[in-house]
C-alpha cells in the first residue's frame, strides 16, 4: 500500500533567487504559477520521516491557465543531507540529478491533471535526513508545448 | 520601423502566453508571430503609401507606428 509522505503546497514552498515560480491564487486557490517561455522553480524542505525506505514518486496536480492537452514537462529533484554530510549548507547545494516526465493538460480549463514521477535518483535519501525537494518546469524542452502558465496545486511525496 | 529582434519577439511571445487562454501549441503560436512581424516588416512601405498626405509626410515614423498599434489596439477592443 502506498505512503504518502510528505505534501507540499504552495504556501509552504521556498524559491530561488531567481527564475521561480510566483506564488498567487487562482479562485482563492493557491497556486504556483509556472512560466510557459522560462525554466522556473520552486522547492520545498522538510525531514524525512522514520520509516521511509521504498521508491519515492513525486505526485504534481496541475492545472492550466488555458484548455489545451499540449503537455507540460517537469523535473524534479531531491537534495538528501545526513548528518556529518561533506556538504557546506552555508554555500552550497547538493541536488542529485533531476527525474523527469511529461502530463497532458487538462482539455478544460480548471480540470486538474496529475503526474507522477518515479524518484530514481533521490540523494540515498534516509529517515531523518533534511530534505528538500526541487520542483522545475522545463519550459524549455521540445516536449512542453503548453502555451500558457501551469499552475502547482501541491505535490505528494508517496512511498510505493 | 525595424524588424523586432529574435529576443523582443520572444519577450511579446511570453507576455502573450501569460495572458492564459492560448490553446494551440507554442511553437506554433511563436510562427504566428513571427509571421505577422514578418509581413509588417515587408509591407511597410504599402502601409506607409497608405496614410494619405499630409499626414504621410507630417507624422513621424514613431508616430506612424503609433497610429497603427492605436488602430489595432482599438479593433481588438471592439472586438473586430
Amino acid at each position: 500500500m502506498a505512503t504518502t509522505r510528505a505534501v507540499l503546497t504552495p504556501l509552504s514552498a521556498e524559491f530561488p533567487s531567481s527564475a521561480f515560480a510566483a506564488l498567487m491564487t487562482v479562485n482563492a486557490r493557491p497556486v504556483l504559477a509556472f512560466d510557459a517561455a522560462t525554466d522556473e522553480t520552486a522547492q520545498w524542505t522538510f525531514v524525512a520521516p522514520q520509516g521511509m525506505t521504498g521508491t519515492l514518486t513525486a505526485v504534481l496536480s496541475l492545472i492550466g491557465a488555458a484548455a489545451s492537452t499540449n503537455p507540460t514537462y517537469w523535473d524534479v529533484s531531491v537534495e538528501a543531507i545526513t548528518t556529518a554530510d561533506a556538504t557546506d549548507l552555508d554555500s552550497a547545494d547538493s541536488f542529485d540529478s533531476i527525474n523527469s516526465g511529461s502530463v497532458a493538460m487538462g482539455a478544460t480549463q480548471g480540470y486538474m491533471v496529475q503526474l507522477s514521477i518515479t524518484l530514481t535518483n533521490k540523494d540515498s535519501i534516509a529517515a531523518g535526513d533534511y530534505v528538500r525537494v526541487r520542483v522545475t518546469r522545463d519550459a524549455n524542452n521540445g516536449s512542453d508545448t503548453f502555451a500558457g502558465d501551469a499552475y502547482l496545486l501541491a505535490v505528494e511525496i508517496r512511498e510505493a | 520601423m525595424a524588424i523586432l529582434s529574435d529576443a523582443q519577439r520572444r519577450e511579446a511571445w511570453a507576455e502573450m502566453m501569460r495572458l492564459g487562454g492560448v490553446s494551440i501549441a507554442k511553437a506554433d503560436l511563436r510562427a504566428a508571430f513571427d509571421a505577422i512581424d514578418d509581413w509588417l516588416d515587408a509591407n511597410a512601405s504599402t502601409i506607409n503609401t497608405t496614410i494619405p498626405q499630409p499626414a504621410r509626410s507630417g507624422l513621424t515614423t514613431p508616430q506612424k507606428a503609433l497610429l497603427l498599434a492605436l488602430v489595432i489596439r482599438r479593433r481588438y477592443d471592439v472586438g473586430a
